[in-house]
């Protein structure tokens, strides 16, 4: 799952950097700040607790222990990973560690049960697999010749899980090139199809666009339509260009030169855009913690 | 040869069953095997993924690297996860075979599985990635600087998608009227313009270019003249 | 002789501010989310001519179609693309579509179980399993799931998540293929996701049916080619949520929780406050530069 990478840590770096005469006093100003704000929080916290306990019969009140327990764990963890803003501490650690270890697992966990027991076992031992755990998994229609196949795939398996030996690495080389060989296959065609013939096919458009409509009249009436011809022009200017800025066979001089200068424009217009988006999926994502901690950690409404 | 030239043969025998799938329909049941292949091994490379991880944390644990104690505490969430989902333990039982325990649902929240999948791992990955906002917001003040051409286009063009994708953007210049000859000063008219036309032409060249990078690879594995993963062991 | 410049010793507000810790920004940011969630800040939506489109896609697929919905995110995509899903689900059930869940990624499986108890239990409590709606759950295989679903689907699931075999399923029970569904809709928050189903699915069978997305800001530029060619709608980012989600409560309102399609939109207020602190501190850092080089300058 290709996400963007998590927070690096060269801020830190750099202003550890910083010459500690100037940064000393400020320092003890945002301990200050910071106890200040957790002391707060904590406190809403326990008001909230006393005011859900002394009502009694309310939604807080009522919830079962095992989600009360939940919410207060998810809340820590959402606070424990927060405090990497301040800096990097025991609490941040213990959580990322907790991260690493359960993800890694329930990946594991459901590779095994979603594909492993029904496209593997299922067809190696399909009455075995159909007995303790999947009665309704259908039977194979040929069950000796999806046996046979099904070992082809747990061979190349045990061969992948070679890489974890100490020795022997050219074995994990034979699932690595099957896996590799497969990728190359189904892209090779998907990228020719999808991308390339497709997104050419997208840019040779005609280049002056007329619009119909219909007068008080009911006539049809075409006129030439400005706007939509700005953009056909745009557009096919702008996949020209950029392509030209990615073709290094010639050297960037003269037309050529210009013309690679005019695709890094489109570039830059089409990152400023990206960059604009990226930072509302952030603030988004940043959104959904806060609004958890606020309205089912701390009952805020 | 066990180390060279069958690793090749496996390589271009199976890009090439995919290929001849998906001209032949003679083939597409050949295509079809390899693929539930290709998938079954994706669901092993977790395997070998979690095997990477114990590996690495216990050889941090015996031998007392800095940190070992957070080693430790992956690993005891990593097999407390394990064990929960592996083992079923606490699934609620299957309706129709409720005898049959591995049958049982092990990933509602009211199983120990699902119960740490809710309120652990659910909050720490989307906390993970809300971080990022602060450290945009970080950059965009460090690193964005208006030094040339193109770092300006860069910069008014993410002003205006920032402005535009909000409702300051529609109030800003909800005075132009829709069918004006100004209305293309309209935020989210210039919204339209940037994505629709601007960014999908540059979006596009790019796609192309990683296409055309793609079939070059890929040839390249399949015909044997790319042999670089054969050293990844 | 030379004497030093009166404010070299003694930078500027600007040229300070060059050199800010890092945290005070943190905690702007922060205060610029929290406020806004806190004093319930909401603003009008307008709907763009995205979100229409992907509207009008599943508008136009015939009633009590078979669609499929992909739920290729996990939670930390959720914030974007849950809202999408949840509208999205209630839309395809108002509209009497029959609707197949699946999940690219291990925790889309659990996205996917979210929506049903939120959504399709709360607002549709009449439909029914195996019928009306069908989750087939997460298979392995990223990219080779979709291209061995183009040619057969039963070779890649044998069973629904609760262990059903598909053949006792009466809305999957025949299903051969993508080319069997009216309208695919993948959520998507990366690799695999929108850009896999355009390529694998949609390539295998251009005329069978629908293709629509809805993708997080961080992924939308490489769908954007896409559209509308290949995708036929796309709903970006939570903008795209908040547009969605107006449309399809105009036509299919709910009496109860209405929140539940309608997080896209509460997610929109702070957008405007952070929006407005992140041109600022653009602003005010490319202000200090410009302080810090003409002081250089007349040194």
């Amino acid at each position: 799952m290709n996400q963007t990478n998590r927070p690096d840590r060269s801020d830190r770096r750099d202003e550890s950097n910083q010459d500690p005469a100037s940064t000393r006093t400020p320092v003890k100003s945002y301990r200050l700040l910071w106890i200040s704000l957790a002391v707060l929080g904590f406190s809403l916290v326990a008001l909230r607790t006393a005011a859900a306990q002394g009502e009694g019969a309310s939604p807080e009140a009522a919830r079962d222990l095992w989600t009360t327990l939940g919410i207060w764990c998810a809340a820590f963890m959402t606070l424990g990973i927060f405090s990497f803003l301040y800096k990097d501490n025991p609490f941040y650690k213990v959580c990322e560690s907790i991260l690493i270890g359960v993800s890694a697992a329930y990946w594991m966990v459901n590779g095994f049960w979603s594909t492993l027991v029904p496209n593997l076992f299922g067809k190696l031992a399909p009455g075995f697999v159909q007995s303790v755990a999947m009665p309704d998994l259908p039977t194979p229609d040929s069950p000796t010749l999806e046996m046979s196949l099904a070992f082809v795939p747990l061979i190349l398996g045990f061969m992948l899980l070679w890489r974890l030996a100490p020795k022997g690495g050219w074995i994990a080389v034979w699932p690595v090139a099957f896996i590799i060989g497969t990728t190359a296959g189904m892209r090779l065609v998907a990228s020719i199809e999808a991308d390339l013939m497709s997104q050419a096919a997208a840019t040779m458009k005609p280049l002056v666009m007329f619009s119909d409509s219909v007068d008080e009249a009911g006539n049809a009436v075409r006129a030439f339509d400005f706007w939509a011809t700005m953009g056909s022009i745009v557009g096919v200017v702008g996949v020209l260009s950029v392509l030209t800025y990615f073709f290094f066979s010639v050297e960037h001089k003269g037309v050529v030169g210009k013309t690679a200068r005019l695709g890094i424009w489109f570039l830059m217009i089409t990152f400023g855009s990206a960059f604009g988006l990226t930072v509302m999926g952030r603030v988004t994502l940043l959104s959904q913690r806060f609004e958890f901690l606020f309205q089912d950690w701390l009952g805020i409404r | 040869m066990m180390q060279r030239t069958i690793p090749i043969a496996i390589l271009s025998l199976s890009g090439v069953i995919l290929i001849l799938a998906y001209f032949s329909p003679l083939t597409t049941s050949w295509g079809e095997t390899v693929l539930n292949w290709f998938n079954v091994l994706a669901a092993v490379a977790f395997v070998l993924g979690a095997g990477n991880i114990l590996r690495v944390n216990l050889e941090k644990i015996s031998s007392q690297r800095p940190g070992w104690a957070y080693a430790a505490i992956t690993l005891v969430s990593f097999f407390a996860m394990l064990a929960f989902g592996l083992f079923k333990l606490g699934a609620v039982p299957n309706a129709k075979y409720p005898d049959i325990h591995f049958a049982g649902d092990y990933e509602t929240t009211a199983s120990p599985y699902g119960w740490m999948y809710e309120y652990v791992l659910s909050p720490l990955t989307a906390t993970m990635f809300a971080l990022l906002a602060f450290y945009v917001a970080s950059a965009a003040f460090r690193a964005f600087r208006a030094k040339n051409t193109e770092s300006i286009l860069l910069l008014g063009t993410a002003f205006i998608i920032l402005i535009a994708q909000t409702a300051a953007g529609m109030f800003l210049t909800a005075w132009i009227p829709d069918d004006s000859a100004f209305a293309f000063l309209r935020f989210d008219s210039m919204r339209a313009a940037i994505t629709q036309h601007i960014q999908t032409a540059g979006m596009r060249a790019i796609t192309i270019g990683i296409a055309l990078g793609v079939v070059a690879t890929s040839l390249r594995l399949i015909l044997g003249i790319d042999k670089n993963y054969l050293s990844s062991r | 002789m030379t004497t030093p410049q009166r404010g070299s010793s003694n930078p500027g507000l600007l040229e300070r501010l060059g050199s800010l810790d890092r945290r005070w920004i943190f905690l702007s940011m922060g205060l610029s989310i929290a406020l806004p969630i806190l004093l319930q800040l909401r603003f009008p939506e307008v709907p763009g001519p995205m979100a229409r489109a992907t509207f009008d896609a599943i508008e136009a697929v015939p009633e009590g179609s078979r669609v499929l919905i992909s739920f290729d995110y996990d939670p930390a995509s959720a914030a974007e693309l849950q809202p999408m899903a949840n509208a999205m689900v209630h839309h395809c059930a108002s509209k009497g579509h029959r609707i197949v869940f699946m999940a690219l990624w291990p925790l889309g499986k659990q996205m996917a179980d979210q929506t049903i108890d939120q959504v399709l239990l709360n607002f549709h409590p009449d439909l029914e399993y195996g019928t009306d709606y069908v989750q087939l759950g997460y298979q392995a295989g990223n990219e080779g799931v979709v291209k061995l679903m183009a040619t057969n689907i039963p070779e890649q699931y044998k069973t629904d998540t609760s262990g059903t075999k598909l053949a006792d399923l009466p809305l999957v029970g025949d299903l051969r293929n993508t080319s069997d569904f009216k309208l695919v809709a993948s959520l998507s928050a990366g690799n695999p996701g929108a850009k896999e189903w355009v390529q694998y699915a949609d390539s295998a069978d251009k005329e069978a049916f629908t293709l629509v997305s809805g993708s997080t800001g961080v992924q939308v530029s490489q769908l954007l080619p896409y559209y509308p060619a290949q995708l036929e709608g796309m709903l970006v980012a939570v903008k795209g949520a908040a547009e969605y989600e107006m449309l399809v409560e105009e036509k299919y309102p709910v009496s109860k929780d209405a929140e539940r399609i309608g997080q896209g939109r509460v997610r929109m207020g702070p957008q405007l406050v952070a929006h407005m602190l992140m041109i600022g501190l653009i602003v005010l850092g490319n202000l200090a530069m410009i302080s810090g080089r003409a002081r250089g300058g007349a040194q």
